[in-house]
């Protein structure tokens, strides 16, 4: 579909490029573009953090962002051009990990496609993140289960799961 | 049957190669593929927690598979522990 882009990166290859994204929303139908950029910060849960690498499973990494896309589009219920790209490999402090742009005709659609997106790659796609410290130390940061007799346990145990990540 | 599964995130610590290979009787469901990879793990990996794999999904490269599918058959697997993207 022409009115979506997904993408993994790999870092060595490229950083993930802002000015392309809004391009590519951009259409003379829509006055409303939101995007959503995440960076790589310099701390975690009180720890230095020096840089970060990520893995993915590519192929369901891209086909979980085109579902994403789909689900968006019909949330909205508006045109919708988006943009889902994430980044691989090791990142810096400051290196773009993720960016989410979603164009539409008005700022509420636009708003909207973006946060679902963002929550959406966060909580559902096959990426890890592994934090590198200043003491030397990794860790593989905890996420959120795609295991769905997981998911139901944690909804039962805490009603609600908070999501934090 | 021998089944493949590659290995992501914090599993990839099990297995330098990055996958695991297990025999699979034909016809076992993912449930069933989860007993197996855990007791592979506490055998081989006993760095992994024991919990991980319990929280982790399975997958072919178009879609996750839920414990009630069967394992299909000649197709590579990843077992993917919770996601932490963006």
């Amino acid at each position: 579909m022409d009115d979506l882009h997904v993408a993994v990166v790999e870092r060595r290859m490229a950083a993930l490029d802002v000015a392309e994204a809004l391009a590519f929303v951009s259409d003379p139908r829509f006055g409303g573009i939101a995007t959503f950029i995440g960076r790589v910060r310099d701390h975690n849960v009180g720890r230095v953090v020096t840089g970060i690498s990520y893995d993915l499973f590519e192929p369901l990494a891209l086909r979980t962002f085109r579902a994403i896309g789909e689900r968006a589009r019909a949330e909205v219920g508006a045109p919708l051009k988006l943009w889902i790209a994430h980044a691989k490999g090791d990142l810096a402090i400051g290196d773009l990990a993720v960016v989410v742009a979603a164009g539409t005709p008005h700022r509420d659609e636009a708003f909207r496609a973006c946060r679902l997106a963002i929550e959406a790659v966060k909580h559902e796609a096959p990426i890890w993140k592994r934090e590198h410290y200043v003491d030397g130390d990794s860790a593989w940061s905890e996420g959120c289960s795609l295991c769905e007799e997981q998911r139901d346990a944690e909804r039962h145990d805490h009603a609600g799961h908070a999501h934090g990540h | 049957m021998k089944t493949r599964i590659a290995l992501y995130g914090a599993l990839r610590e099990a297995d330098a190669s990055g996958h695991v290979e297990l025999d699979v009787p034909a016809g076992s469901s993912i449930a069933e593929l989860r007993e197996l990879l855990a007791a592979h793990l506490a055998e081989h990996a006993p760095a992994i927690p024991a919990g991980l794999v319990r929280c982790s999904a399975f997958a072919s490269a178009e879609e996750i598979l839920h414990n009630h599918r069967s394992v299909p058959e000649g197709v590579e697997l990843a077992v993917l522990p919770p996601v932490s993207g963006g």
